[in-house]
């Protein structure tokens, strides 16, 4: 069977300072075909805008993101969600333009546009009559 | 190691190879016991076969929590609430705290569409570009969510703030709630 399993564990990077062991979470996303573009928007909450890394690469488009750790005082009475880096990916294809990606974050989600090769996109080609 | 991995056949069946996915799935929420995660799968994976397809089609991932979730505090004189609500602004999320409850309510909005509109004339059998949802994940529209705190706090001290779509709501105890230190006297 195809390991799909709900969540998964991944130690943080290889920094030996960082003894604690974080959890990566797959962000909710909405994954949109219009053409032109594709556009993925990803709710990663607690991410900060220099913590963002997204790349396209063999068409696989990948984001990974940064939440830096919150301190809350006192102690934990109801936990509902864990804290962690997110890190996702797409496979998307070839025939898209790697150079023209763009991305932004706002109150928490990340919206990435992914826009196709202009030799790919869809023409509309006018008759006229003959 | 993300991209190098295959993609699920149950995608293949009713989804465009185009946005299969490369990694595993890891969901925010729920906090299972590993037999509860396995049980949930088989439920999800049964779920798949036998249903009928979803609203926003076969691979959306309909949330079983609240929104938002939240995770809760308690410090000798504070509950401190945070909620993840990535989306709202600071205006879109409204707060009411009554004795030990306290009620967030709001509305997430729609998913913007793509902004490569083609231009060109108005009416006259323009059509809007066809947009193919893939994935619809993200909740969205109203929601209410009521919590009941341990203890009775002071509605009118209670402040929030919100950051990059995480709320945090720090309702300071009532002085009734709070523990009063009894001083024994020696007889």
């Amino acid at each position: 069977m195809t390991p799909t399993i709900t969540k998964t564990e991944e130690r943080a990077g290889a920094a030996p300072a960082q003894a604690e062991t974080t959890l990566t979470y797959q962000p909710n996303v909405d994954i949109c075909d219009c053409g032109p573009e594709v556009l993925i928007v990803a709710d990663i909450p607690g991410a900060r805008t220099d913590g963002i890394d997204v790349s396209f690469e063999d068409g696989v488009l990948s984001l990974h993101a940064k939440v830096p750790a919150r301190e809350l005082p006192g102690r934990a009475i109801r936990q509902e969600y864990g804290i962690g880096d997110y890190r996702r990916s797409f496979r998307l294809g070839d025939d898209f333009d790697a150079s023209q990606i763009t991305a932004t974050y706002r109150h928490g989600v990340l919206t990435i546009h992914v826009p196709r090769l202009a030799a790919v996109r869809p023409r509309k080609v006018e008759v006229r009559a003959g | 190691m993300d991209g190098g991995r295959k993609a699920e056949p149950r995608f293949c069946l009713f989804f465009p190879s185009l946005f299969m996915e490369s990694a595993m799935q890891t969901y925010r929420t729920g906090f299972a016991h590993p037999l509860d995660e396995l049980r949930d799968e088989f439920d999800r994976l049964w779920g798949n076969l036998v249903a009928a397809p979803p609203l926003h089609g076969w691979g959306s991932q309909p949330s079983t929590t609240a929104f938002p979730a939240v995770n809760v505090r308690e410090t000798d004189d504070a509950i401190v609430v945070e909620a993840e609500v990535p989306g709202l602004d600071a205006g879109g999320v409204d707060i009411a705290v009554t004795g030990d409850e306290l009620v967030l309510k709001g509305s997430r909005p729609e998913p913007q569409g793509p902004t490569t509109e083609p231009t060109g004339g108005k009416g006259n059998g323009e059509r809007k570009p066809a947009v193919t949802w893939h994935r619809r994940e993200r909740g969205t529209g109203t929601f209410e969510r009521r919590i009941t705190l341990p203890v009775a706090v002071d509605a009118a001290r209670v402040e929030a703030r919100l950051t990059d779509g995480v709320l945090t709501v720090t309702c300071p105890k009532a002085p009734e709630a709070q523990p009063h230190k009894v001083q024994v006297r020696s007889a």
